[in-house]
């Protein structure tokens, strides 16, 4: 074989060899299903959390997350991942003020800063309202931790080797992830893991629902109840509401 | 104006010394990058608190760095200074060295290096600083290169047009840089100032850094030096200094004053180690005793002194790269203001950023590898003048300068 056919056969095999891995590509693409928050819809979801319910030697709701997100815990403070977080809080100066404990997970914001300063648009919102990061297309550069003004964004430093709940998937080590308000739940037409174990013990203090529907019960407690957000005065119109905070 | 310039010969015994020890650094950082990429990043220092370490400040001193290309194409191309044209090439290619540390330091810092070079490009986010970015840093290594090839075939329109688009475009780069960090939401980040004290920052960087080049390379290889020209140099290396530290100042008055950053400012400005990076390093070291010993006549006429005050400004500003990236992580953003958290699971107060041998490694070896391609491009490419002197002396330097040199 000389030099012009050598050339010639690694170039059909090149050329073939692309457009089929090409194809290949776009048949994946046209056969995944578009999951229902991704599609065009009215519904916008928001979580209520009532802290007169929610009792400070509770973590059920972090245990069931943890759980059914296959949320990964290394026993080191550093690199271990919360997607609900629970926090004990006092006034620093009104003395007589009682402690309050109170989740924190995503905040799922209107305007998320997460989504903004993502370079490969892995972190998006969807058409009802959940910010989601595609775990897929992530490249884990960890500015959306450093934008993320609630410190609710983790990245997987190390491999997850605990992988409870084998219907869902675990995230590789390199990339970021934070709550996904259990969007694969609540797709299903079923309530998210935190949601469902606080029912459970019939607490309560967690709620999820659509905000645009405001016969919904989530709506209510909001239009009847003093809500607050956390740090509002950011402008990223969170959408969990806090009642006693 | 005609200039002659011949390559290094990069045949003695130290020539191969450097390039073996370089070789050897490489090698170390590309095996701790090979650990990180197969284990996970937690070999770094970094944490969910701190998820920016070493190789990020490296990545912004880097690109501050390439200044240098900036003021001295600025001087020949804009402000019309033929005396700094034997130093354009040295300039802009340099400035494309340190535009690749810069990226090189970017990649290897990401969690999944695999997938670096397909998502930026197939989901290019435009209202992202990260993507926006690495987008002007390639396009500056580019053009780079195009002001490269025209001072190399001494295409005269050419070099006038890209001497020009090169000061403009490095414009953008170092104000982009800036904003990576001034369009977040952070306490100690989220500063209009950020951007220009960026940009002044890095043109006192790149200046120093030129003077302290120029002045080593011409010693080594025996070559003429106009004392003139690193005097000159050095006085705008003096303004520079002193127009970043004001910007510096009143970036941090400003933060100091309003109430919701204040507390997070005081931290920055005297808690920890960072009140000593900052008044110690940045003000007195890399900013006072330089600014003055360029300023004073006698020291700021001799090139010993003015090398020494560059190597400090270099120190200065590589600690406020690291007062940029560093400080605004391990200062927790503030949920509650008004109150306090007495307990959590996530570390949710003020954390201390350490880093690790791996890490370490790793910089060393972006910064190892652009140092081989330094002596490998001195040894192949014409960079280096045989000389570099004034051929007309304005007023100032007769002035600073009574006797002049004769070559």
């Amino acid at each position: 074989m000389d030099r012009r056919d050598f050339i010639r056969t690694g170039g059909i095999l090149l050329v073939g060899a692309s457009s089929a891995y090409g194809l290949r590509m776009l048949a994946v693409s046209s056969s995944r299903a578009p999951s229902p928050g991704s599609l065009p819809t009215t519904r916008k979801w928001g979580m209520v959390i009532d802290l007169n319910k929610c009792s400070s030697d509770c973590n059920v709701c972090m245990d069931a997350c943890r759980k059914e997100n296959n949320v990964a815990i290394h026993g080191d403070e550093r690199w271990d991942i919360h997607w609900i977080r629970k926090v004990k809080i006092k006034s620093k100066n009104l003395n007589n003020s009682g402690e309050k404990s109170v989740p924190l997970l995503c905040n799922h914001c209107e305007h998320p800063p997460c989504a903004q300063v993502c370079p490969v648009q892995a972190t998006y919102k969807r058409h009802d309202g959940i910010v989601i990061v595609d775990h897929h297309r992530c490249i884990g550069c960890r500015y959306c931790i450093i934008a993320c003004p609630y410190n609710a964004r983790y990245f997987n430093y190390k491999e997850n080797d605990d992988w409870p709940n084998k219907d869902f998937p675990k995230r590789s080590h390199g990339v970021a992830e934070a709550c996904t308000f259990c969007a694969h739940l609540l797709d299903e037409g079923k309530q998210p893991a935190c949601v469902e174990a606080c029912q459970r013990i019939n607490a309560g203090a967690i709620m999820v629902g659509d905000l645009n529907d405001p016969e919904s019960d989530v709506s209510q407690i909001i239009a009847n109840n003093p809500i607050k957000r956390i740090r509002e005065d950011l402008g990223t119109e969170p959408k969990v509401y806090y009642v006693g905070l | 104006m005609e200039v002659d310039f011949k390559s290094i010969e990069g045949k003695s015994l130290q020539y191969y010394l450097l390039l073996f020890v370089l070789v050897v650094l490489v090698c170390a950082g590309a095996f701790s990058t090979y650990l990180m990429i197969t284990q996970g990043i937690y070999l770094s220092g970094m944490t969910n608190r701190v998820p920016w370490g070493l190789q990020i400040v490296m990545a912004v001193f880097y690109i501050g760095l390439s200044a240098g290309s900036l003021v001295v194409s600025g001087l020949y191309g804009i402000f019309g200074k033929m005396e700094y044209k034997p130093f354009a090439r040295m300039a802009a290619f340099m400035a494309m060295l340190f535009l690749i540390a810069g990226l090189l330091s970017i990649v290897t810092d990401q969690g999944r290096i695999d997938r670096v070079f397909v998502e930026p490009f197939s989901h290019f986010n435009v209202i992202s600083m990260f993507s926006i970015n690495p987008a002007l840093y390639m396009g500056h290594v580019m053009i780079c290169i195009i002001y490269l090839w025209a001072l190399f075939k001494e295409k005269g329109l050419l070099t006038k047009v890209a001497s020009v688009t090169v000061v403009l475009w490095a414009l953008c780069v170092h104000t982009g840089t800036g904003a990576i960090f001034a369009f977040v939401p952070r306490e100690l980040y989220n500063t209009a100032l950020l951007p220009p004290s960026f940009v002044a920052a890095a043109l006192s960087s790149g200046a120093a850094l030129m003077i302290i080049v120029i002045v080593s390379l011409f010693k080594i290889t025996k070559r003429h030096l106009d004392i003139g020209l690193v005097i000159w140099l050095g006085r705008l290396l003096a303004v520079f200094i002193v127009v970043a530290m004001y910007v510096i100042l009143i970036e941090n008055a400003h933060r100091y004053y309003q109430i919701e950053s204040r507390e997070a400012t005081f931290y920055y400005l005297f808690g920890s180690y960072h009140g000593l990076l900052f008044w110690g390093g940045l003000i007195i070291v890399g900013s006072i005793i330089p600014a003055s010993l360029l300023f004073k006549r006698k020291t700021g006429t001799s090139v010993p002194w003015i090398v020494f005050s560059s190597v400090l400004v270099v120190i200065g500003v590589m600690c406020e790269r690291y007062l940029i990236v560093i400080p605004g992580q391990e200062h927790p953003p503030d949920l509650f203001p008004g109150m306090e958290v007495t307990s959590t699971v996530l570390a949710e107060g003020i954390v201390t950023y350490s880093m690790s041998f791996l890490e370490l490694l790793q910089a060393l070896s972006v910064f190892s590898l652009i140092g081989i391609m330094f002596i490998l491009g001195l040894k192949y490419l014409p960079l280096l003048p045989t000389e570099a002197r004034i051929y007309e002396r304005s007023q100032m330097l007769k002035d600073l300068v009574p006797v002049s040199e004769k070559p």
